[in-house]
């Protein structure tokens, strides 16, 4: 289970759109650790076997959680979350 | 957190000097050259300067003191503190967020920001990219929860988030002490921490850590806090599998031979919800090739890295590389050496000679981290963990059978693996399997590796941003 770590201040709310539901996010995050704050870890099918797939690299080099972003491929773990942003699982890289 | 539209922004900055990457190598140059009156642009693919070793919360949020700090962090913030000073409105550093660099030529860096297609302009140019963790394949590495110990390092210092209850740490070198007190910091559970190496390996680097005082403090730091939390570092030991359904819910961990090899009888299971994994880094160089510049492999520095003279310059003229990118060395050395590239080119446009004593420090901060990196060169054997039908490549979801196969079938270099079963062809461009790949298809294990093709895009864009790339 994850969440917030308490204690370091916290942030405006930003509400945006993931698999259709709406997911309050903080301010500055990214698409990514927005979602696994909410316990949502896997974002994306592999390309053959579709497996399940999340963070691997949190820092822009792996490409394994990628997302779809307002119908645009990008990274989840260096894409900030803005207000109203439609966010559905990435499928084949 | 600016909202920056493709139209608002001009697609072609110009600088006297370009730097790649805000972190310490980064922001040191930037910091000499801007108090010089010299007009700095810094590309960097994060929000906030820092780095990965330095990273910052977002704004509005602040540590302090709830994840703890080891000593060298006072390092990280006099950079940042200067570096912040020359970056406010008016001054001499600007800091471009979220650029991801995608071509280079000397004097010229093409970036993508927010789905803008742009490029600077720029006299010299610093490269200061960093690394990235290298990667050991192994049964269940591609679920949710399991992810490298860089990864942890962000989500906890980096965004505050939590990563798990029970987190499981393994992997080989230094930076597995930090993802701990990350994790305990973060009220998480550290189940194991299990470092590959066995313990008279490790010794090696004492003489190093022991004969500088730096990290001779630091290292006392991670031991007490250790202690505190009664984790103890199990050495000879690491990950064998992970297992779960569509998430990590156990581990199956083991001793390893002084090799790296796993040893058959050895197995227990611990039940975790995270795996943070550090074997290492993988110095980022692509950039640099991409400019012209030369390589060499050095397997206690991390691999293939970029050369450069005693002064960071590369064989191109005036493309500059410090830290990570020249090998890895930690943050010391990055900043040092930034600090002596910032020098050299004011020695360049000034017609100035460089201080000797700049020149000697960025050297003797070198040497002890090549000393103490050595004892944790990466270990052969644990390329073993990889089971026939493990996935290795990530992107093109290819197994290390398929990859044996076509090695088998086209020849073991790795331009024939890519041709043969398309491993490394995806968008991380093998810089995640990469590292490991040759060796688990050939069963080859000698580090002298491919040394790896550089292509444009040099990360994956958007095709309009290559169509629509400013001259």
């Amino acid at each position: 289970m994850s969440g917030r770590i308490a204690g370091l201040g916290d942030r405006e709310l930003v509400v945006f759109e993931w698999d259709g539901q709406e997911v309050n996010a903080w301010q500055g995050d990214t698409i990514a650790m927005a979602l696994w704050a909410q316990d949502q870890i896997s974002v994306r099918n592999s390309s053959s076997y579709g497996q399940p797939r999340g963070v691997l690299c949190n820092m822009g080099i792996c490409y394994d959680c990628l997302v779809i972003v307002d119908g645009v491929t990008l990274r989840s773990c260096t894409t900030v979350v803005k207000p109203g942003m439609k966010v559905g699982r990435g499928g084949k890289p | 957190m600016s909202s920056a539209n493709t139209s608002q922004v001009d697609a072609v900055l110009e600088a006297d000097v370009g730097i790649v990457g805000a972190g310490p190598g980064g922001m040191a140059a930037a910091a000499r050259l801007a108090a010089a009156g010299v007009r700095v642009v810094v590309l960097d693919e994060g929000q906030r300067c820092g780095g990965q070793i330095y990273r910052q919360l977002p704004h509005g949020m602040h540590n302090d003191g709830v994840i703890p700090e080891s000593p060298s962090h006072d390092h990280g913030h006099d950079l940042i503190k200067a570096f912040e000073g020359h970056a406010k409105r008016g001054g001499s550093i600007e800091l471009v967020r979220g650029a991801t660099v995608w071509d280079a030529q000397p004097g010229r860096l093409w970036f993508e920001q927010d789905g803008a297609s742009r490029l600077l302009r720029c006299g010299h140019i610093v490269l200061a990219p960093g690394a990235y963790d290298r990667n050991i394949p192994f049964p269940g590495w591609t679920l949710p929860g399991v992810m490298t110990a860089g990864a942890l390092q962000v989500m906890v210092r980096g965004f505050g988030v939590v990563p798990g209850k029970r987190a499981l740490v393994v992997g080989s070198g230094p930076l597995l002490l930090p993802t701990v007190t990350s994790l305990l910091g973060a009220g998480v559970k550290v189940v194991g921490a299990l470092e590959a190496s066995s313990r008279w390996r490790a010794l090696r680097a004492g003489p190093a850590v022991a004969f500088h005082a730096a990290r001779r403090r630091e290292a006392m730091w991670y031991l007490k806090q250790l202690w505190r939390s009664r984790v103890k570092l199990q050495w000879g030991w690491t990950v064998f599998a992970c297992e779960g359904d569509g998430r990590v819910q156990r581990a199956i961990i083991g001793k390893v031979d002084a090799q790296g090899r796993p040893r058959k009888g050895t197995e227990r299971t611990i039940e975790c919800d995270v795996v943070g994994a550090g074997f290492g880094l993988v110095p980022s160089i692509e950039i640099g090739m991409r400019l012209g510049a030369k390589t060499h492999v050095l397997p206690a520095r991390g691999g293939h890295c970029l050369v450069v003279d005693g002064e960071q310059r590369t064989a191109v003229a005036k493309v500059f590389a410090v830290g990570e990118t020249c090998g890895i060395g930690g943050a010391e050395v990055a900043s040092a050496e930034g600090d002596l590239a910032a020098a050299a080119i004011l020695g360049e446009l000034h017609g100035t000679t460089v201080d000797a004593k700049i020149v000697s420090r960025a050297r003797s901060e070198r040497r002890a981290a090549d000393s103490m990196l050595g004892a944790f060169a990466p270990l052969p054997g644990l390329n073993e963990l990889a089971r026939p039908d493990t996935i290795v490549c990530r992107c093109e979801d290819i197994t290390r059978l398929r990859a044996q196969e076509a090695a088998a079938l086209h020849g073991g270099s790795m331009r024939a693996i890519k041709i043969g079963c398309r491993a490394g062809m995806g968008p991380c461009q093998a810089r995640i399997c990469g590292p490991s790949l040759q060796a688990m298809a050939t069963g080859v294990n000698a580090c002298g590796m491919d040394v790896p093709v550089v292509q444009v895009p040099l990360k994956p864009v958007r095709s309009e941003t290559i169509l629509m790339a400013p001259e």
